[in-house]
């Protein structure tokens, strides 16, 4: 995968997808029924905007449809699952190549941060078919480190949030923190992978959070959204000491977006996202128009690389667009929140 | 534009999530900072390791915060400027908010009454009283923080948590994010009094924040709808507030005609906005010329702007307003209006309206109407007789009954889901300070447990930790929820 610029880098990623040599089964069956020709008619990013959001036939597809011919025998792949809070999840497909790429790129992004190499990881992030836990796995590997797990199934704790059973939800979350307690109190661990919601839990512990002060150099988070407040109390109140990285990922995004380093102390954080293979756009939900720098919209990503095509894909979060770094592609996205908030207010019976 | 900080433990909070409090035309008024969970976890922690100040400190306290409160500057407003922000914001008569600042200064500066009105007549207030040598009642906290979801429909409202606080307990205001100013003020009064910044804190919060406030703490209480109320009503470590319901009986003995001003009063004092306005008004006998009577002297309140002299009736966006009035529009289907039926809604011209009063009849009373309480003087006159008998009046906060009936009193004194029972011509809203509002929030708070100390305590220290090793005063307080 050679850079360029991004005409010649989406044409690229046509030829793959839409040659009957190299495309998916997937792809080169969905041709016929989209109304363009992807080789003729998608000649940069803004053409991308022709194809239709296809995340929801991953659910039934099967896998092997989704492997690029190109890749013969040797793709190596790896099945990955989203979130999945009812019925089938949606399933994408890594080739080796993209995983280790993707790591690669994840890694430097945490030298850029000052990440201590050669450390161990303890890794308190979705594990079995969410690709969080593998990256977690392979770069604390990269890095010279060995990687701590915890089991921590996502969907289970979103059912029980979903039926209001926050006392089951609260006990499982405990749960989780007794494993990352015995980690932390047993190893030496110097980085701390971890989602908002176990950080702002084990912040509740006294005894946990002096372990990590005293251990811990780097902790990286996502997974989830963290506000802008509580990023400030983690990182200036609750673990002074450690190095915070954020990321912001997404399994159709095939991988993460990285915090950007050097933002200064009230900065929000900014989110660069692994281009051209995976790029943002922050528009407008109403009119899908792209919005100016500064103001919020919904997110849109594009992911392009020779393991998928996965592209106008409009997520349920909103974020502020900012620039990209000199020279590159799509947009950066800042403050990322789940859903937009509305003010509306209702009547409500009584005079509380 | 004022900045409302969350006030916790390490001082003011200033969060990056704002939300903007505009008055009723729009026009930003101020900022509210919201808390996010973590801080709030953190905040109460921080709070359950202070210690509690002497008795005789907290009752010193709220003496000077009733002054400053009342009568002095506050976090850089005069009481003029904050009765005049809370009154453009809310609605709410300029009077009213004054009368309730006075309100609110006199509850604390009385506080010593509730707190020993509500103690048990045997049991004494600590285990360093000389009864306690040959075992004695102690009265003791329950737990260490308290946690109230507040309203922010009257400032008076406010008075309701004053007790926990001089009980010992550290307290955690979460404000509503209609009416922050009041709670803002009262907390900063009393930080600044003597409470410290560990004893008292303003956690303003999100919706989504506001449970995390009521989880860490060890007891709470939370204002609300009859949603509110069923939430909370398996916990019970949460004391609901809900809506008031108050009434008003009239039986058949009794001359109405005299107690027309009184009913008037109690539908619609203090802007008809709280929670002992009277809602349902009961006559034994024809309720027509009471409902008559009642509408004509409602019909003459003016409809002015909040902050005019003159002004009783509260105000509201007109947005909001039509809302209301289309909500009681559809509740009152099938009464008999004598008052409102044609809209209550009085537009002022700039943006807000007057929300004006509303009488209606009802057949009968158990119609479903007679508890409906909204937000301004809105009344449901309906018959009662004996055969109808107490299920009408249950669920009430105030029952002002007018009777000489000795059997009838007896049963509404008895009537455990009838909070206050005022016999004769009272109005609804007519409170004194150190009664129980709805219950002493010592009932809630408080427990008794014997201690029989043979030690002589140390000189010179009072509520502090105990110079003489005493099992029951040193035993580590918990949270009594770990124990259920």
């Amino acid at each position: 995968m050679v850079e360029h610029t991004g005409g010649e880098f989406v044409r690229e990623m046509m030829q793959w997808h839409f040659s009957p040599e190299t495309g998916s089964p997937f792809w080169l069956k969905r041709a016929g029924t989209l109304g363009f020709d992807p080789l003729t008619d998608v000649k940069d990013f803004d053409d991308l905007r022709l194809f239709p959001n296809v995340v929801d036939e991953l659910r039934d597809v099967g896998v092997h449809e989704l492997i690029p011919r190109g890749y013969g025998d040797g793709h190596g792949a790896a099945v990955y699952e989203s979130g999945g809070t009812t019925g089938q999840p949606k399933r994408v497909m890594y080739a080796a190549e993209w995983q280790r790429r993707s790591v690669e790129w994840f890694s430097e992004r945490l030298d850029s941060h000052g990440v201590p190499r050669n450390v161990d990881w303890l890794s308190a992030v979705p594990s079995g078919p969410h690709n969080v836990g593998a990256m977690a796995a392979d770069t604390a590997l990269s890095r010279g480190g060995v990687n701590f797990f915890i089991d921590l199934d996502p969907r289970w704790v979103k059912k029980l949030l979903a039926q209001g059973r926050t006392d089951v939800a609260g006990a499982y979350t405990d749960h989780l923190i007794e494993q990352v307690g015995y980690i932390l109190a047993g190893q030496d661990v110097g980085v701390l992978f971890a989602t908002p919601p176990l950080l702002e839990r084990l912040a509740h512990h006294d005894d946990l959070v002096e372990l990590v002060n005293r251990k811990v150099r780097a902790i990286i988070w996502g997974g989830t959204h963290m506000d802008a407040d509580t990023r400030d109390l983690l990182r200036d109140e609750v673990f002074p000491d450690a190095t915070f990285v954020g990321g912001y990922g997404g399994t159709m995004m095939l991988g993460t977006s990285v915090e950007r380093p050097g933002l200064g102390r009230d900065e929000p954080c900014v989110f660069d996202s692994f281009a051209p293979y995976t790029t943002f756009r922050v528009v407008d939900p109403d009119t899908g128009e792209v919005v100016p720098y500064g103001e919020r919209g919904q997110v849109l990503t594009h992911h392009m690389s020779r393991t998928a095509l996965l592209v106008n894909n409009l997520e349920r979060d909103y974020a502020t667009r900012i620039a990209p770094v000199d020279g590159g592609f799509g947009d950066a996205v800042a403050d990322v929140t789940p859903v937009a908030s509305f003010g509306d207010t209702t009547v409500i019976e009584g005079v509380y | 534009m004022l900045s409302l900080d969350v006030l916790g433990p390490g001082g003011p909070y200033r969060s990056r999530r704002q939300e903007t409090i505009r008055d009723l035309a729009g026009n930003p008024v101020a900022t509210l900072s919201l808390a996010p969970s973590l801080y709030v976890t953190r905040a109460i922690k921080a709070m359950r390791r202070a210690p509690a100040l002497p008795l005789d400190a907290r009752v010193a306290a709220f003496a000077r915060a009733a002054r400053a409160f009342a009568t002095q500057s506050v976090a850089g407003l005069t009481p003029e400027e904050y009765q005049h922000t809370v009154s453009t914001v809310t609605g709410i008569p300029i009077s009213v908010v004054r009368h309730a600042t006075d309100d609110i200064a006199r509850a604390a500066e009385q506080i010593h009454r509730s707190v020993e009105n509500a103690r048990p007549a045997a049991a004494v207030g600590s285990w360093r009283d000389p009864r306690a040598r040959d075992g004695a009642a102690v009265w003791t906290r329950r737990g260490e923080v308290f946690a109230v979801h507040a309203a922010g429909n009257h400032p008076a409202v406010h008075q309701g948590w004053l007790d926990a606080l001089a009980l010992g307990y550290r307290v955690a205001v979460r404000p509503s994010r209609r009416e922050p100013f009041t709670p803002h003020r009262l907390v900063t009064a009393l930080r600044e009094a003597g409470f410290g910044d560990e004893g008292i804190a303003l956690l303003s919060t999100d919706h989504d924040v506001a449970d995390d406030i009521l989880r860490h703490a060890d007891f709470g209480m939370v204002y609300g709808g009859a949603d509110v109320v069923g939430k909370y009503a398996g916990d019970a470590r949460v004391l609901p507030q809900g809506p008031g319901r108050s009434k008003i009986l009239i039986t058949a003995e009794t001359d109405w005609e005299p107690l027309v001003g009184t009913i008037v009063e109690s539908i619609s004092s203090g802007g008809g906005t709280g929670c002992v306005n009277a809602t349902g008004i009961l006559v034994e006998g024809d309720p027509s010329p009471v409902a008559a009577a009642i509408a004509e002297r409602l019909a003459a309140l003016p409809s002015l702007p909040p902050t005019d002299e003159r002004a009783v009736l509260p105000v509201q966006p007109v947005g909001l307003a039509r809302r209301w009035d289309g909500y009681l529009r559809q509740r009152a289907a099938g009464t008999k209006a004598w008052l409102g039926g044609d809209g209550v809604v009085d537009e002022l011209g700039d943006g807000s309206a007057v929300l004006r009063p509303a009488v209606h009849q009802l057949d009968s009373p158990f119609a479903e109407q007679l508890g409906l309480e909204l937000g301004f003087p809105c009344a449901w006159v309906a018959p009662w007789d004996r055969d109808a008998g107490l299920r009408p009046l249950r669920d009430t906060l105030v029952l002002t009954a007018v009777t000489t009936d000795a059997e009838l009193i007896d049963a509404l004194v008895a009537e455990p889901t009838i909070a206050n029972v005022y016999v004769g011509d009272h109005p609804t809203p007519w409170m004194a300070h150190g009664l129980p509002h709805d219950g002493y929030l010592a009932e809630f708070l408080m427990r008794t447990k014997t201690v029989r100390c043979g030690v002589v305590p140390a000189a010179g220290v009072s509520g502090g930790p105990p110079g003489a090793r005493c099992r029951s005063a040193s035993a580590p307080s918990r949270s009594p929820a770990r124990h259920r």
